[in-house]
């Protein structure tokens, strides 16, 4: 047994000033024994026992090898690790024991931007966090500042803001269905991913005049009024959208190959998904029926008719079918509001600067990966005194060791991808 | 929130609500006794752990742990706020309630330095391992604000090994004491343009 020392005291974790004594025994060329053999295949890496104390008891089990078994490194830079996550693997053979998440290479301390920008200025700063959702990043803290605030937002703007929202999980979730396959080893439904996502990115760009980031949401309403060509765009786009979907459904749902690889694997229960803070599609798929839009209604979605989907297994499969049936649920949506949008103002009169009184609020929104919520604290200043934003990405990664363990090395890709978390949220 | 209050009488203070939350304020050393029993009870059902959060309310004063709990059984949001001492920022864990909490506590040690006794799994998430301060505390200074601010050129009591503050010093400026967070928000509507303008 390749162990790290049972008796190395575990640090008090507040004692920054702890001297370092694995550095010191290394220095004194007592280094702690290492995992022989190194060796680099395809991305994956064999790495040594770090050389210092482990932090944790969690540290010291991960550290400890039984005989056989062997520390991988994944990432932070592998293909299908979505970003640049680290994934610290146990493997036995080419059977995964443990996981470890390691994260932080895309920390960029928003919330604490956020905290010296002004009101207004925060909604630009979050737009990069979940790169992929960027209106529903702005939606949260958009809400929240409006109850900090009193604002009342107009109709109009209500009915804008759930279209375009309803529009990014629209691409968001197509987006999920073709990295799930590429990391499978399908190339070629990616490709029609990003046709699809592409027509509806410059759908957005025409009304926010951003392709990614669109910073299109302002306290008390939204940037622009929708214009002839979103419109022009919309309707064109919604002529064919449901071929697509099929057309992507017979790609894959039906791929012998495909149900092999994601059917009975990485079986979430549905207890054990709300234990974990699991939210989003993952939850639905292991059948909690627990979405936002329901749940604790937020802008116009009480009018609004739509069914909260479920799926029964739990599988990667499950979480794959439970994307394409949000689709169909948004564009059911989609339709709705565009039949029903009132006429009006798209912004509320705001001052320039806001400066809320001292309170606090809490707004939860759904965003396509989870219950995505922020908690903003106002002193009565121009700047948030906390902002707190909650990422499901972030959340549902802690699923990962506990729903690997016993599958292949392979697989962890595809189990990984069912989640579909977003780096730049996950790192915040 | 009537339940609550019949139901922890001499736990729960500081009772505030607003249109869709229900906040109350527990004393540390109930928290878990408190949080289980909004879990399991019936009347309550409070089964999601929807946020965790840390606020940092000054240098001088004391840090909040803030939970969000939803329930399908009650319309709103509940939020829990457990005061932690600043000199010494230990609260239990509640990864025994929801094995969910574990990032969240996580991120809270890694950002404000709050230590959840109990909790296996104690480390930084973000930072690197050997990073020694917590940033998203209020006395961490990023280096634009500290250029900025009139503490310019005093050593914050928290900073980054790996950003040169004492450069700051070279240029005269006057040496003041950070002010606390809570004599800065009264001031605050007085003398809002010069103090908080937006960068």
């Amino acid at each position: 047994m390749t162990a790290v020392d049972p008796e190395v005291r575990i640090p008090d974790p507040l004692d920054t000033e702890r001297d370092d004594e694995a550095r010191l025994r290394a220095a004194a060329g007592l280094d702690l024994p290492r995992a022989a053999g190194r060796a680099e295949y395809a991305g994956f890496e064999t790495v040594g026992l770090p050389d210092r104390p482990p932090q944790t008891e969690r540290e010291r089990q991960l550290f400890t090898l039984d005989e056989g078994e062997m520390l991988v490194n994944m990432g932070p830079q592998h293909p299908s690790t979505h970003g640049v996550m680290r994934l610290l693997v146990k493997v036995r053979g080419e059977v995964i024991t443990d996981i470890d998440p390691v994260l932080g290479y895309l920390h960029r301390g928003i919330e604490k931007l956020c905290e010296n920008a002004t009101y207004t200025t925060v909604l630009t700063y979050v737009d990069p966090m979940d790169y992929l959702s960027a209106m529903h990043n702005e939606h949260a803290p958009a809400i929240a500042f409006e109850k900090l605030y009193g604002i009342e937002v107009p109709r109009r703007a209500e009915y804008i803001r759930a279209l375009v929202v309803e529009l990014n999980r629209v691409f968001s979730h197509g987006l999920m269905m073709g990295f799930l396959a590429l990391d499978m080893g399908g190339l070629t439904p990616i490709l029609y991913g990003f046709i699809n996502r592409d027509e509806v990115v410059d759908l957005l760009s025409a009304i926010s005049g951003q392709r990614m980031l669109f910073n299109f949401f302002r306290v008390g309403g939204v940037n622009w009024d929708v214009n002839d060509e979103f419109l022009s765009r919309l309707g064109k786009w919604r002529s064919h959208v449901l071929d697509n979907i099929a057309m992507n459904e017979r790609l894959l749902t039906e791929n012998e190959i495909f149900r092999a690889r994601t059917r009975g694997m990485g079986i979430l229960d549905g207890r054990r998904a709300v234990q974990l803070g699991v939210t989003g599609p993952n939850l639905r798929a292991s059948g909690v029926p627990f979405d936002v839009r329901r749940a604790h209604p937020y802008s116009i979605y009480p009018e609004l008719e739509f069914e909260v989907i479920t799926q029964q297994t739990g599988d990667v499969y499950a979480r794959y079918l439970q994307r394409i049936a949000e689709i169909k649920q948004s564009i059911r949506l989609i339709d709705q509001i565009v039949d029903r949008m009132p006429h009006g103002p798209v912004q509320a009169q705001v001052p320039g600067i806001i400066r809320p009184r001292p309170g606090r609020a809490y707004a939860a929104i759904e965003s396509p990966r989870g219950l995505y919520s922020v908690y903003a604290i106002s002193d009565g200043s121009a700047t948030p005194y906390r902002f707190r934003m909650r990422d499901p990405s972030f959340i549902s990664l802690q699923a990962l060791p506990t729903l690997m363990p016993g599958h292949l090395i392979a697989d962890t890709m595809a189990i990984m991808a069912s989640f579909d978390p977003v780096m730049g949220g996950v790192d915040k | 929130m009537r339940l609550l209050l019949d139901r922890f009488p001499e736990i729960v203070s500081d009772l505030w609500t607003d249109e869709d939350t229900v906040e109350v304020q527990v004393p540390r050393d109930r928290v878990v006794d408190t949080l289980r029993t909004l879990r399991d009870d019936g009347d309550f059902g409070f089964f999601l752990l929807a946020d965790a959060a840390a606020v940092d309310y000054g240098p001088r004063n004391w840090f909040e742990v803030v939970y969000h709990l939803y329930s399908d059984r009650h319309p709103g949001w509940l939020r829990i706020r457990v005061r932690v001492d600043r000199q010494d920022p230990r609260t239990p864990t509640v990864t025994d309630l929801w094995e969910g909490a574990m990032f969240h506590e996580r991120e809270m040690y890694d950002m404000m330095g709050i230590v959840f006794e109990g909790n296996r799994d104690l480390r930084r998430i973000y930072m690197s391992p050997d990073y020694k301060s917590f940033p998203q505390r209020k006395d961490f200074l990023l280096p634009d604000d500290a250029a900025d601010s009139a503490a310019a050129g005093v050593n914050p009591l928290e900073r980054p090994e790996t950003w040169q503050l004492d450069r700051f010093q070279q240029s005269a400026a006057p040496a003041v004491a950070i002010p606390a967070a809570e004599s800065q928000s009264v001031e605050a509507g007085k003398t809002m343009a010069s103090e908080t303008r937006p960068r």
